[in-house]
């Protein structure tokens, strides 16, 4: 169906958009591991296809400076990675979140009534 | 880590992952097979059950799919274009015209990015000349052939131009095989 199509391309894109303030979020009260960010992320409805996905994300913004990673002992295992926000991850996730609730206010407000209350 | 430490199914995807991989800078490639090594440890334990295992399998998703991932403007599938079709052929049959033919090959294939380096390698040295290589080889050694000798007797060195050692059979079997295996190889290995 045409109208499914559309629907599912442009919720593909949105959570493309979206999948790295979301790993920002998770960050936002305290450091966490790989796995474990991409276990959460995975269990949000909707949210991530394919999980593998997320480790090139994790790895990209490292590289961009938004979040940092210091090793640590596990105790179950071999050291983990775990990642925290940078000040520059701190100021791009709280940009984000004002503009989504800007953003998806008026979206849902639409969707819900037909017209801008 | 090693892989016989870890669940089959989980080793083999690892396997798979690295040869997804290999189109990687070296640095990256690293880093993303030691993560999703790393996941496959906490996700899947050696004795698990192999439906149990795919299931996590599955959410990871496919190597191929993380690989894009790292690298989405760089590795855009090529596939087998006008450019990587006659990269093939020039190598296989190009010798024919000169050998001219089979250096556009080389350079066809060089200058596509649907191959890694070692493959490129491969196409390049699974035979030089490609499939003329043979013909070639065997009009050159033939016009060394020296006849000599008197009556009755005619006693002829050099040129093989009849097979009569195994070495001579391998060689041949190589220069025949070399090129059509390349050809297969590089049409396969097309990204």
């Amino acid at each position: 169906m045409v109208a499914k199509g559309v629907g599912e391309g442009v919720i593909s894109q949105l959570r493309r958009g979206v999948l790295e303030f979301c790993v920002l979020a998770l960050l936002r009260d305290e450091e966490r591991y790989g796995f474990e960010i991409v276990r959460t992320l995975s269990e949000a409805d909707g949210l991530v296809t394919s999980e593998g996905t997320v480790y090139p994300l994790l790895s990209r913004l490292r590289k961009e400076g938004v979040v940092e990673t210091t090793w640590r002992e596990s105790p179950t295992g071999p050291p983990r990675r775990y990642y925290h926000l940078t000040p520059t991850g701190r100021s791009l996730l709280s940009a984000f979140s004002a503009e989504w609730v800007r953003f998806t206010t008026s979206v849902d407000n639409l969707l819900e009534t037909g017209a801008l209350r | 880590m090693t892989t016989t430490t870890m669940h089959p199914l989980a080793a083999k995807y690892l396997r798979r992952l690295e040869r997804e991989a290999r189109r990687l800078p070296r640095g990256e490639r690293r880093e993303l097979v030691e993560e999703i090594a790393a996941h496959l440890s906490e996700a899947i334990d050696p004795d698990m059950l192999d439906a149990d295992a795919l299931t996590v399998l599955d959410r990871l998703g496919a190597p191929e799919d993380i690989v894009q991932a790292e690298r989405p403007e760089t590795l855009e599938p090529h596939g087998l274009g006008l450019q990587q079709w006659a990269a093939i052929l020039l190598l296989a049959f190009g010798g024919f015209l000169f050998f001219v033919g089979w250096f556009a090959g080389v350079l066809l294939l060089w200058t596509s990015r649907a191959w890694t380096v070692r493959e490129k390698l491969i196409g390049t040295l699974v035979v030089p000349g490609g499939l003329a290589t043979l013909p070639a080889a065997l009009v050159i050694t033939s016009s060394t052939t020296v006849c000599s000798g008197g009556v009755g007797q005619v006693h002829c060195t050099g040129g093989p131009s009849t097979i009569h050692t195994i070495a001579d059979f391998v060689l041949v079997a190589f220069l025949v095989l070399g090129p059509i295996f390349s050809a297969v190889y590089l049409t396969k290995r097309a990204r």
